[in-house]
């Protein structure tokens, strides 16, 4: 009697036809089982005597499904060669766990295949056939779902955008009241600049030192008010269709107000997913160039619209090649270039460019917090490939490398810090400035040192601070009370919504997993509650997966959004936005 | 039930046939399959493009120092460069006697050169089984087929070696094993992974191709 087949993995098998091209099933059908891409894995370094993590092993779990259904040795003699065939909802789950959680599609076993086998596309494709019947991770589904329903990756609303790009002007404008800040929809740039939504929750410093830079060239830029997002989930989920979604609302975005050239901000998937696949998952011929912001910078202090000191970036740096930009796209030497001319003490790191090893963050791996821990293991290879370095501080062109690096620097306790070349070039910039001619009476600054300076950043404020991981709220308080502010901590639900209601904090940061009432239930009480509704809140979670549950409530949702782990600075200009743009004053 | 005239004529030739027919139908079906279309502008380097990537992809065969998984295990190179040669030398050997060294002993240079290359072959083959079966990692991705290929092409290479002098007085069951042996090999090649070389060209091509438009291949290494 023939065995049962479920839904879904019908499905999966009758659209894996559709999804085989010649490349694809060439690597499927020419794979000889010589083993030589077990060591270019850094899974199995990491994991010694376990063959499950190895390239081909990996990659046979899709092979023997192939095999079996559209290759006529594996249809005659299964058993022969190692063909199987999907049955159960258990079958998906455990092809899930190898495609999402064993392989982050870097692609070095690909380079180190003598028979060219390309691993990560069919692994990408079956990521694909998964996603098509609801069988993947939940971060997958819940990023998938904000870029398809809200169009960035991170559910980035379009007001908190704005609002960010503004705020961030009025930043820049006060320190230079004649900086043109950050243009949004000017019509017939010559660059438009794409970022990646982390940077607007995240790391907005990182716009400001690209519009620093912009700027000082005398750029005639712009940033699109919406479709702003180069970032792409579609590489990482395997759906073509979402992949080509959101490349082409770039491509038509940046039509739209007539820009020249499209700017892709320090990012390797998002530059590989716009510049390189997403006219193929799009099947659009782009009409305007591409480049990375790399090769920009670049072109303006070799063409000497800027001028940089590299004796402003002291410390001795190394370079890590993002997988997307070294082994897909060839961005590999212009980074290096770029770097040498903004600091003095470069030391390479080995092995590099396109046979780097991965940052363990790529392929999604940061969104799928259920492998975190199998991600931080594997991730021994690249501690050891930083450690041999010596340098103090490693610079990378891929927002995804940056959070895969700084969680290693942290889990191996290595004492480095990770930058972008953004943050250094900006940092190096000689702006001068025009001579100021001399007044005859001039009031006396009150001096300010640094220190007190940053001390009043949150002075005035009474923040609560609820999470039961007692180091991070000491961490959080501490890096709070450092600034000036009140701290008020809490290390449950039941504690937390008594200190909000006993202490009427100016701010909230709330865990969502928490003993007694969780972080969702104290949440909802909040906002449904009139006299503490109006309290700005920060989510800190370690859970990325859960934010679905907190942005699903039938109430305003939380003005701050931020995952563990969490650094210094990511903390501060965080809670900053967040009081700023809420009260629209600062105390 | 075999003589060396119908192992050496029909039953090698029908043999021959079955495998071009098997070989063009695999062949036809393969480009069945649309090719994926690049529609990106070239990235990277400027100092390569698609016709690069693709000739040092399909040169990598013969550039050891071209991947990092055959500049770190040159034993394991040499081993596939003798084992790939040792199925040169015996295919070699099987059509030589059968179109040219009929009546004829092979001339004892020539004999000696197949019987140096396929005996080291042999010798290689061993290896590769005892590597198949005592490494774990192999041995996870192995399949019948990967371990029958193996060992009937080591079979085979014994074989060859000692029918090489081509003297039927000295022993005709060693030609007649040779030839059946190869005849076997020659049906069983195309539903095997034996079929591998066919695909090596595509599978490389459109890695090259791809890889040198994004200015990836060939790979620049610093040390």
């Amino acid at each position: 009697m023939a065995k049962e087949r479920s839904y879904k993995a019908q499905k999966v098998i009758d659209r894996m036809g559709k999804k085989l091209n010649r490349q694809i099933v060439g690597s499927l059908v020419a794979c000889v089982h010589c083993g030589n891409c077990t060591d270019s894995c850094h899974y199995v370094l990491a994991n010694p005597g376990d063959p499950t993590y190895a390239p081909a092993y990996k990659a046979d779990k899709i092979r023997s499904i192939f095999k079996r259904h559209f290759d006529w040795t594996g249809r005659l003699f299964p058993w022969w060669v190692h063909a199987k065939s999907l049955y159960t909802d258990e079958d998906l789950e455990e092809l899930k766990d190898t495609v999402f959680g064993k392989c982050t599609n870097c692609r070095r076993c690909t380079i180190n295949c003598p028979m060219g086998v390309d691993l990560a596309t069919f692994n990408r494709m079956a990521r694909g056939l998964l996603v098509s019947v609801g069988v993947m991770p939940e971060g997958v589904s819940v990023v998938s779902k904000d870029q398809w329903e809200i169009g960035n990756q991170m559910g980035v609303l379009k007001e908190d955008y704005i609002d960010t790009l503004e705020w961030l002007t009025e930043e820049m404008q006060m320190e230079d009241p004649k900086s043109p800040g950050i243009p949004i929809d000017s019509m017939e740039a010559d660059v438009v600049y794409s970022i990646n939504p982390r940077e607007v929750k995240y790391d907005p410093r990182t716009i400001s030192d690209a519009a620093i830079i912009f700027n000082a060239a005398g750029e005639k830029w712009t940033m699109p008010a919406e479709d702003w997002d180069m970032t792409n989930f579609g590489l990482f989920s395997g759906d073509d269709d979402l992949g080509g979604g959101v490349a082409r609302r770039l491509f038509e975005k940046v039509v739209a107000i007539k820009g020249k050239k499209l700017v892709i901000s320090e990012c390797g998937h998002g530059y590989r997913s716009t510049r390189c696949e997403g006219p193929n998952w799009a099947k659009q011929d782009v009409s305007f160039p591409m480049e990375s912001s790399v090769i920009t910078m670049l072109e303006y202090i070799k063409s000497g619209k800027i001028k940089v000191d590299k004796s402003k970036n002291p410390g001795k740096f190394t370079f890590h090649d993002s997988c997307n930009n070294a082994r897909s796209c060839g961005l590999t030497e212009e980074p290096r270039e770029l770097l040498r001319l903004v600091c003095d003490d470069f030391q390479e790191m080995y092995p590099n460019r396109a046979e780097n090893f991965c940052c363990t963050g790529g392929g999604g791996a940061m969104s799928m917090s259920e492998y975190t821990p199998r991600r931080l293991k594997s991730g021994k290879v690249k501690a050891d490939q930083l450690k041999a370095t010596g340098a103090e501080i490693v610079v990378t062109s891929c927002h995804n490398c940056v959070d895969g690096l700084t969680d290693l620097i942290k889990h191996y306790k290595l004492d480095m810090k990770v930058t972008q070349l953004v943050n250094l070039v900006a940092n190096a910039l000689v702006i001068e400035k025009p001579v100021e001619v001399p007044v005859e009476e001039v009031a006396a600054p009150v001096e300010v040192t640094p220190t007190e300076v940053e001390a009043l950043v949150l002075k005035g404020y009474k923040i609560l601070v609820a999470d039961d991981e007692p180091d991070f709220v000491t961490f959080v308080s501490t890096v709070l009370e450092d600034n000036g502010a009140e701290v008020v901590k809490a290390y449950d639900g039941n504690q937390a919504l008594e200190m909000a209601r006993k202490e009427k904090p100016d701010l909230m940061t709330l865990d969502i997993t928490m003993p007694g009432k969780s972080g969702i239930e104290v949440f909802e009480i909040l906002r449904s509650d009139d006299e503490l509704a109006s309290i700005p809140v920060c989510i800190m979670t370690g859970k990325p997966e859960l934010r679905q549950l907190i942005y699903e409530r039938a109430v305003k949702p939380p003005e701050g959004y931020v995952d563990k782990p969490i650094d210094e600075d990511s903390i501060v200009l965080n809670i900053r936005k967040i009081l700023e743009l809420d009260k629209g004053k600062v105390k | 039930m075999f003589d060396l005239e119908f192992v050496r004529g029909p039953l090698h030739d029908g043999a021959l046939a079955v495998m071009t027919i098997v070989y063009i139908i695999r062949l036809y079906w393969l480009t069945r399959f649309m090719a994926g279309k690049e529609r990106q502008a070239p990235t990277g380097r400027g100092d390569t493009n698609s016709r690069k990537g693709f000739i040092y992809s399909w040169g990598n065969v013969g550039m050891p120092w071209a991947m990092e998984s055959t500049r770190t295990k040159l034993f394991l190179y040499f081993q596939f460069v003798i084992f790939h040669l040792g199925v040169t030398a015996a295919i070699l050997l099987m059509f030589s006697i059968s179109f040219y060294f009929k009546d004829t002993p092979i001339p004892l240079p020539l004999m000696l050169a197949f019987r140096i290359i396929i005996g080291a072959a042999f010798v290689v083959g061993v290896i590769r089984i005892i590597r198949r079966i005592g490494s774990k990692y192999i041995r996870a991705i192995s399949s019948p087929d990967d371990h029958f290929s193996l060992w009937l092409l080591t079979a085979w290479f014994l074989f060859a070696y000692m029918a090489a002098a081509n003297n039927v007085a000295n022993g005709e069951w060693k030609l007649l094993t040779f030839f059946i042996m190869g005849s076997v090999f020659l049906v069983y090649v195309p539903f095997s992974k034996i079929s591998h070389y066919l695909y090596y060209p595509f599978t490389r091509y459109y890695l090259g191709k791809s890889l040198g438009r994004r200015g990836v291949f060939p790979i620049k290494r610093f040390r």
